[in-house]
């Protein structure tokens, strides 16, 4: 009796113990995650994929790496309208309220109004879309998971001129706006890379129009008059509609034009009237392309979708949602592997961010791989680019991974 | 008008901005309250506050341009961009501290305005009104092709620092705007009271008349645009310092539309209206966007695309209404009330 006596004592005891400890080892640090977006502004029609994206990306990974590590990441998100009056007025109060260890950024308003904080605040903040001139700088607080848009042209034009096999200079035009100093910014970009490779590229004629133009067929003959071959258009899809239209006017069908991610194939042919009207003409940036073939990035969307519900769809906002984000959660994973779960801050996270190259698969093949420096907000050796294109009235991707070139800063 | 009882025996008293001693201990209370914001607020309301004051400055000029000398200017917001501009340029390759460049960037802006000041001279109404949407594309396009301010780069500035001290935390920068948009205010109050804001409104109310009344109405519509857009070139300023970078797409004429929206509300012709609208219309701003991510947290199911649009769509009709019920602004209703009560029981 007495031995059974005891042996339920050690028994309750072990249950004791064992309840005791269980909380320690399943407790969760919970760190803080500052959404910007743009639900009220001039991309309030994306902002459901991509914030979707966001969240969809932190509920998988909460799931899936941060319950291992005892770290739960909170996602808020606060609209900006894509002004940077709002989001200076905003920073104040999320910092206080979240103390963010991250923020995913928008676009050029939130880098305007917030470079000048964030290296006091210690907070880094992610963004989606290319880099901007204007905030190339040294010792960045705001990444960017891609190089210019500028860059993003040049790779553009060397896998162009190399696919086609042209030995002579391509012959390229840019059709940009003064409207937004960030259109001139990518103007330049591709300015610098012609000035800097007379051997690869010819630049015929900058054309600067309205910022929604309407008709371009004056302009668009005097770019074929001049030969060119490939006219960059980084700007929107008014610019896109209004160029094809001249060149569908003109008779002219061999001059390709290119886009980037926030006017490509998928929205400008939806307001052209379909894509098919855009066959031969192509799409580039350094992410995935969201197109219906079987790829890494595709999967991971599959699966968010159905496993969390996500309700966003398969597109180039809901890409440009994961990239960011992903790159953000595992900075912020690789904060907690060199200063401990319970220790990680914005310092850290930029720390991590630097010291940890982020390889391709990590992002589900949502960017190439990424080696951060002190000298860009950019990686800026080893960045690729995918370039997609409609081909027989379909979405496709032409080309994946092309190189891109080293530009010097304009 | 002024309560039962209180007449003013002497010019001085006459000419006396506070003229009762519960206005006095009013406007102490205010000042106090003031500054004390800091303490008594998290540092989200007084980022709002900081932008509560910039903005003040700037709708201050507009009410002394439309409201009282009735001259159209949907240009604000660049007469403010050239203020920011001038005020970071200053700064950055001239290293002038901001004491300077402050009040030089609000000359700049007043330059830029009296040459859109001059056109008003032969024309008015709508066509004075799309004069001055050109001084937003003439501002783009200089900022942008000029060498000097930096292009499609913006200007990037360091805090402002006084000796050793740097305006670098919130604190310190609502106290350096609070100073800047206390002078302009007693500054704007003045101007109104004085020669010039007599003229402005004998301008607005009937410039024919005015003129032969031996008012130079050229001069008079001239000024006012010049004192305007200093207002505008001190706010931009004070704009740059606080958000310590200068681009072209900060100053567009979306934001002229918003500053003009802030005159209707709070009351054209009134510098208290003008402070007014600017409280009215920030507080809305951002207390729907502070209230947004509660909402989407509490129903995630409708999703943040359609709460905040939403509540857009409701600042909107906001202001609309005021232009049906109420266009001469909040100052009209609270001078009703006032003189009702200081009438009372009497009708008039």
């Amino acid at each position: 009796m007495k031995k059974l006596m005891s042996k339920w004592i050690a028994g309750a005891a072990a249950i004791v113990a064992v309840s005791a400890l269980a909380p320690a080892a399943s407790a969760e640090t919970t760190y803080n995650i500052a959404s910007i977006a743009d639900f009220t502004g001039p991309y309030a029609d994306i902002m459901k994929d991509l914030v979707g994206a966001r969240h969809a990306a932190v509920d998988w990974w909460n799931d899936e790496v941060g319950k291992k590590m005892g770290i739960k990441i909170a996602i808020k998100d606060y609209d900006a309208r894509y002004d940077a009056a709002q989001t200076a007025s905003l920073w104040p109060g999320i910092k206080a309220e979240l103390n963010p260890v991250a923020v995913l950024g928008v676009g050029g308003p939130d880098v305007a109004a917030l470079q000048g904080r964030l290296p006091t605040d210690k907070v880094p903040m992610f963004m989606s879309t290319a880099a901007y001139g204007f905030a190339w700088k040294p010792d960045p607080w705001i990444f960017n998971p891609r190089p210019t848009y500028g860059h993003e042209a040049a790779a553009f034009f060397e896998w162009f001129r190399s696919s086609r096999g042209i030995k002579a200079p391509l012959k390229i035009a840019i059709i940009s706006s003064e409207a937004s100093p960030a259109y001139v910014d990518i103007a330049k970009g591709a300015q610098q890379y012609a000035k800097e490779n007379p051997d690869k590229v010819e630049l015929v004629e900058t054309v600067f129009t309205e910022v929604q133009p309407t008709d371009l067929t004056t302009q668009v003959g005097r770019l074929i008059r001049k030969g060119a071959q490939v006219i960059d258009i980084q700007t929107n899809t008014a610019a896109v509609v209004a160029t094809k239209r001249a060149l569908q006017a003109l008779g002219n069908t061999d001059v390709a034009i290119m886009m980037s991610s926030h006017n490509g194939l998928l929205a400008s042919g939806k307001a052209i009237g379909g894509i098919k009207d855009l066959e031969g003409d192509y799409e580039v940036y350094g992410m995935a392309v969201p197109t219906e073939q079987k790829t890494n990035s595709h999967d991971f969307w599959e699966l968010v979708v159905r496993k969390y519900k996500a309700p966003i769809g398969w597109s180039v906002a809901s890409v440009m949602g994961f990239n960011q984000s992903l790159v953000a959660l595992r900075a912020i994973e690789a904060a907690a592997r060199k200063v401990g779960a319970d220790k990680v801050d914005g310092d850290a996270v930029r720390t991590a961010l630097m010291a940890t190259p982020l390889a391709s698969d990590q992002t589900f093949g949502f960017l190439p791989n990424l080696s951060y420096t002190n000298e860009a907000p950019f990686p800026v050796s080893g960045l690729t680019v995918n370039i997609a294109t409609i081909k027989d009235g379909k979405y496709v991707i032409a080309a994946e991974n092309a190189p891109v070139p080293v530009i010097t800063k304009w | 008008m002024d309560p039962a009882g209180i007449f003013a025996t002497s010019f001085a008293r006459d000419a006396a901005l506070i003229r009762t001693r519960p206005q006095q201990i009013a406007l102490i209370l205010f000042l106090l309250f003031l500054m004390a914001i800091p303490v008594l607020f998290g540092p989200r309301l007084l980022a709002i506050s900081t932008l509560i004051l910039i903005s003040s400055v700037i709708v201050l000029g507009l009410q002394i341009t439309t409201g009282y000398a009735g001259q159209i200017n949907l240009g604000q917001a660049a007469f403010m961009g050239v203020g920011a501009y001038t005020s970071g340029f200053l700064a950055t390759k001239l290293g002038l501290p901001f004491w300077a460049t402050i009040p030089l960037g609000g000359c700049s802006a007043a330059v830029f305005g009296f040459i859109f000041g001059l056109s008003a001279v032969r024309i008015k109404g709508f066509y004075l009104a799309l004069t001055t949407i050109a001084a937003q594309s003439l501002f783009h396009f200089f900022v942008l092709n000029l060498p000097w301010f930096g292009g499609s780069n913006g200007l990037t500035l360091d805090p402002a620092s006084l000796f050793d001290f740097t305006f670098s935390s919130d604190i310190s920068l609502y106290y350096l705007c609070l100073a800047v948009a206390a002078i302009m205010t007693y500054g704007a109050y003045g101007i109104v009271r004085g020669r010039h804001g007599r003229a402005f409104v004998a301008v607005r109310d009937d410039d024919v008349a005015a003129g032969i009344m031996g008012i130079d109405v050229v001069a008079t519509k001239a000024t006012a645009f010049l004192v305007g857009a200093f207002y505008a070139g001190v706010g931009g300023g004070l704009w740059a310092y606080f958000v310590r970078f200068v681009a072209v797409d900060q100053f567009t004429l979306f934001n002229s539309i918003w500053f003009i929206a802030m005159v209707i509300v709070g009351g054209m012709g009134s510098i208290t209206g003008a402070l007014v609208g600017v409280v009215v219309i920030k507080c809305i701003q951002e207390g729907f966007v502070s209230l947004g991510p509660s909402v989407v947290a509490q129903f995630p199911s409708i999703g943040g695309d359609v709460v905040f649009a939403l509540m857009n769509v409701f600042l909107g009709t906001v202001i609309a209404a005021f232009l049906i019920f109420e266009p001469r602004g909040l100052m009209h209703r609270w001078n009703i009330l006032k003189v009702s009560y200081r009438m009372w029981p009497f009708p008039y």
